[in-house]
């Protein structure tokens, strides 16, 4: 079989698994009925919306630590307008198992009056995700702090959150609650699946239907008591497929604490006005501008990798045993010029 | 090392490198709009980029040629700006690819101004070239009057205009050329309707002003054929209109009428004083022709040769020397023809007069109107050639009481082109300095005037040349490099020039005065300066 054929196969077979010919048969397996598809009408609010973000860049990775690059902060925007963006860390940070427990527990005791994490075996691969996890919700603290009632708070990522700070976001909820502020997070990708014999992509086929049940228009739909696994009862909210622009075909995650319950679609209203740029149409303008003004470039890492050359060469270490230490040996077989 | 000295050095700096005090666990730091624009981004030393709003007002907006200044701790940089681009924080064909017109985030979009650093100023207000650059991020603002105060310092005495940052005039600090350097010869280059004649008019003011103030340290000559310089035409002033400064003033003219004005005497020249090469500028010259004319000084008195050539026996003797009688009677015919056209050619002479002024630092102006291109450089030539011999004499007898003299010439590349063969203009740009003699040159085409011959002029006042081939000469030979100014040369209107000089640190970008205007102020100065001098006092207001 050459390359053309098989690739004509997978083709068909993606089609046949992937391809929604109709609804009938997503709205049979998942629950969902047309009438959970809530239109949601922009409405213009005056008060200000938060986008939280974090970046993670490798310096360089070693068999016993690695080093990353994060940095965590918000961007601030009232209507059009962006207002600020406030950095809530930026540092290099040594995911050296040893150490990790001293590098959170100060956050976690601090901003958070928790103790203690506990990082399972399997954890220790993922430290540096965790960290930057950590310094998000660090910064989303500090953007409670910055707000005032009626002002809404976006999160990139999902509050399905991994084990170890699902007691920060028990935390952050209360914070958001008592304050009276809206707290939301918008995940760009998402792993829900429905189907009875495949695994199928649910927001993608979400968004399919939606557009044929509400063409052209904004809407939500919320994932309460749906034949979908999206971690609900593992934290204390609930989740939706939202479209934030009706000129859009994409739509996404959101997840909500339970006391939004009642207002998601007062909201979602206002996040829709707000969803309509010419830069990144149909996803939060805040986010998109979080994400832009927090990530950390390509450069930035190969220039912090560069400075950590420099420091080791300064205190005593050779070319070679700085290479042998940090050269990534796809670099060699890539035959890209490296250290 | 021991083992145990190693891990417990190990474990040391494990507890450093954890986060400590509540104080260290939070570094915020606050980006706002304010922050974004007017900082330097980057790029070296030869070059600064650094952004501004996209969107700025009518008034804020960012034009070539403008200068910025830099504060870093304690230096002011200065950078004119020499190109503005758009640019933005985003990738690729972005503005192209846009869904929809709500754009949002104008901070992410803006100008970027590529800038020429000038140099720097110092805590003792000295302007030095830098060699180094503005720590990035340094804020930029728009040069103020009192970042140009160095200026005033390093400025001439002979002023044509005001500083201009972009299009806005910095009136606080006038552009002036120095006297001193006049002998190194200046050239005035622009094209038609740029205010060349404005601008030699404001300069020729301001020399009258320094003469008849006894601070002139140049005569100015200059030969005007158009007959614009003298009384002006219709509401554009004159030089006699200035009568403040009528004394720092010698005039000439070959029209009747201009010559029966007081303070203007008819031109003559003598016949005594006209050369066999003077001549030779006034024709198209066959190989023969110009041999039998360049054979009339051997053969005939220096002194008499016009009377003699023109005489039966003289054509005979140019004859027995072998020339043609064809030839003979085509260069007689001609030194006829221009005996009787120019009828200032006499017995009596104004040059030795017209001298004597150049040397006493006065402007003197010889008009010639409705005079013919090849006669007004028969004119010039001969007077040119008359002051240049003087001058050296002078030179020899160590007369030191004189001033050195600038030599005006319209339509220069006439004369300088390379190929022509006035040879009396090139010498005295080649050799004029060391007698104090200067050439300024005028012309709307510098790329026709010889190279090396460009590159001897250390004053460019340059005012806009459309033509690239004009621009690129002048920054091939210009002493300070002009290459960045490209597009402000082109870009300048009418009034507007860059002066390159010597003892000005840097070309500066002026507007010069309108004649008429600076007429009235000069006026106003002197009336102010004649009541302090008779004991008043200089009122608050005008």
């Amino acid at each position: 079989m050459d390359e053309d054929s098989r690739l004509s196969l997978i083709a068909e077979l993606i089609r046949d698994h992937i391809s929604l010919d109709g609804i009938d048969r997503y709205l049979a397996e998942t629950g969902v009925q047309s009438c959970d598809f809530v239109p949601v009408e922009p409405r213009d609010f005056a008060g200000e919306i938060f986008a939280v973000d974090g970046s993670n860049a490798s310096i360089c990775g070693w068999s016993t630590a690695n080093v990353n690059l994060i940095r965590a902060g918000y961007a601030v925007y009232r209507e059009r307008d962006w207002k600020r963006t406030v950095i809530t860390f930026d540092d290099a940070f040594l995911a050296d198992p040893q150490l990790c427990q001293k590098m959170f527990d100060p956050y976690l005791e601090h901003f958070f009056g928790l103790k203690g994490i506990d990082f399972k075996e399997s954890d220790l691969d993922r430290l540096s995700s965790y960290y930057r996890e950590l310094h998000e919700y660090v910064a989303i603290n500090d953007a409670l702090s910055e707000a005032h009632a009626g002002d809404i708070i976006l999160y990139d990522g999902s509050f399905d959150v991994f084990e170890p700070l699902r007691g920060v976001l028990a935390a952050i909820f209360d914070r958001a609650r008592e304050k009276g502020i809206a707290l939301l997070a918008v995940a760009k990708s998402s792993s829900i699946f429905w189907g009875e014999v495949v695994s199928l992509p649910f927001v993608q086929h979400t968004s399919m239907a939606g557009s044929r049940l509400l063409p052209g228009a904004a809407w939500y739909l919320s994932l309460k008591d749906k034949k979908v696994d999206a971690g609900q009862g593992r934290w204390n909210g609930q989740t939706y497929i939202v479209r934030f622009c009706g000129q859009s075909e994409h739509a996404f995650r959101v997840d909500a604490p339970s006391y939004l319950a009642d207002d998601i679609g007062s909201v979602l209203e206002k996040l829709a006005a707000y969803s309509c740029s010419a830069e990144c149409m149909g996803y939060p303008h805040a986010l998109f501008r979080a994400h832009r003004d927090i990530r950390i470039t390509e450069q930035e890492g190969a220039a912090a990798c560069e400075r950590l050359m420099a420091q080791l060469s300064e205190i005593g270490m050779t070319h070679s045993e700085i290479r042998l230490l940090m050269q990534d040996f796809h670099d060699i077989l890539e035959m890209r010029p490296g250290i | 090392m021991r083992a145990e000295e190693r891990e417990k050095k190990v474990a040391i700096k494990q507890e450093n490198i954890q986060p400590s005090g509540a104080e260290s666990l939070l570094n915020r730091k606050v980006i706002e709009e304010r922050d974004t624009t007017y900082r330097i981004v980057s790029k070296n030393v030869s070059e600064y980029h650094f952004i501004v709003p996209f969107d700025l007002s009518e008034e804020e907006r960012v034009e070539v040629g403008q200068i910025f200044s830099i504060k870093d701790q304690g230096l002011t940089f200065l950078a004119r700006a020499v190109n503005i681009e758009h640019s933005s924080n985003y990738d690729g064909h972005w503005d192209t690819t846009m869904k929809g017109t709500q754009f949002f985030d104008s901070d992410q979009i803006f100008n970027r101004v590529s800038a020429e650093p000038l140099g720097c100023i110092n805590r003792k207000l000295e302007f030095k070239k830098s060699r180094t650059l503005p720590t990035k991020f340094a804020p930029v603002a728009r040069a103020e009057r009192e970042e140009f105060r160095f200026l005033s310092q390093v400025m001439g005495d002979i002023e044509v205009g005001y500083l201009r940052n972009g299009s806005r005039l910095v009136e606080e600090i006038q552009v002036a050329l120095h006297s001193e350097v006049m002998d190194h010869h200046m050239g005035v280059f622009a094209t038609t309707g740029m205010g060349k004649s404005n601008f030699m008019k404001v300069f020729a003011a301001s020399c009258m002003r320094l003469a008849a103030r006894g601070q002139s340290k140049f005569g100015l000559l200059i030969v005007d054929p158009h007959g614009e310089y003298l009384k002006g035409k219709g509401p554009v002033k004159g030089l006699t209109h200035l009568k403040r400064y009528r004394e720092g003033l010698a005039c000439y003219s070959t029209n009747r009428q201009n010559a029966s004005d007081p303070g203007v005497e008819e031109l003559a020249i003598s016949e005594s004083e006209i050369f066999p090469e003077d001549i030779a500028l006034l024709y198209e010259w066959s190989p023969p022709q110009r041999d039998a004319l360049e054979a009339v000084s051997r053969i005939f008195d220096p002194a008499s040769w016009l009377e003699e050539i023109k005489s039966p026996e003289g054509m005979v003797r140019m004859m027995q020397e072998g020339f043609k009688d064809s030839t003979v009677n085509v260069l007689v015919r001609r030194i006829k023809n221009e005996l009787e056209r120019n009828p200032y050619i006499r017995k009596r002479s104004s040059l030795a007069n017209i001298l004597a002024n150049l040397q006493k630092g006065k402007v003197v102006l010889v008009d010639i109107p409705r005079m013919s291109d090849r006669s007004e450089l028969f004119l010039l030539s001969v007077i040119s050639r008359y002051i240049l011999d003087e001058y050296k004499k002078d030179e020899k007898e160590g007369g030191e009481s004189r001033k050195n003299c600038l030599i005006t010439i319209e339509e220069a590349q006439r004369v300088l082109g390379s190929g022509s063969n006035i040879s009396r203009f090139e010498s005295i740009a080649r050799e004029g300095r060391k007698f104090g003699v200067g050439l300024c040159a005028i012309t709307q085409q510098p790329k026709l005037i010889d190279k090396q011959l460009l590159s001897q002029f250390n004053t460019l006042v340059v005012m806009g040349l459309g033509d690239r081939n004009d621009r690129r000469q002048l920054e091939e030979s210009a002493k300070q490099d002009l290459t960045s100014m490209d597009i402000e040369i082109q870009t300048l209107e009418k009034g507007e020039a860059v002066v390159s000089t010597l003892n000005i640190p840097f070309p500066v970008p002026a507007r010069i005065h309108r004649y008429e205007d600076y007429l009235r102020r000069l006026d106003k100065e002197d009336k102010q300066e004649s009541l302090i001098a008779r004991g008043g006092f200089k009122p608050f207001l005008d």
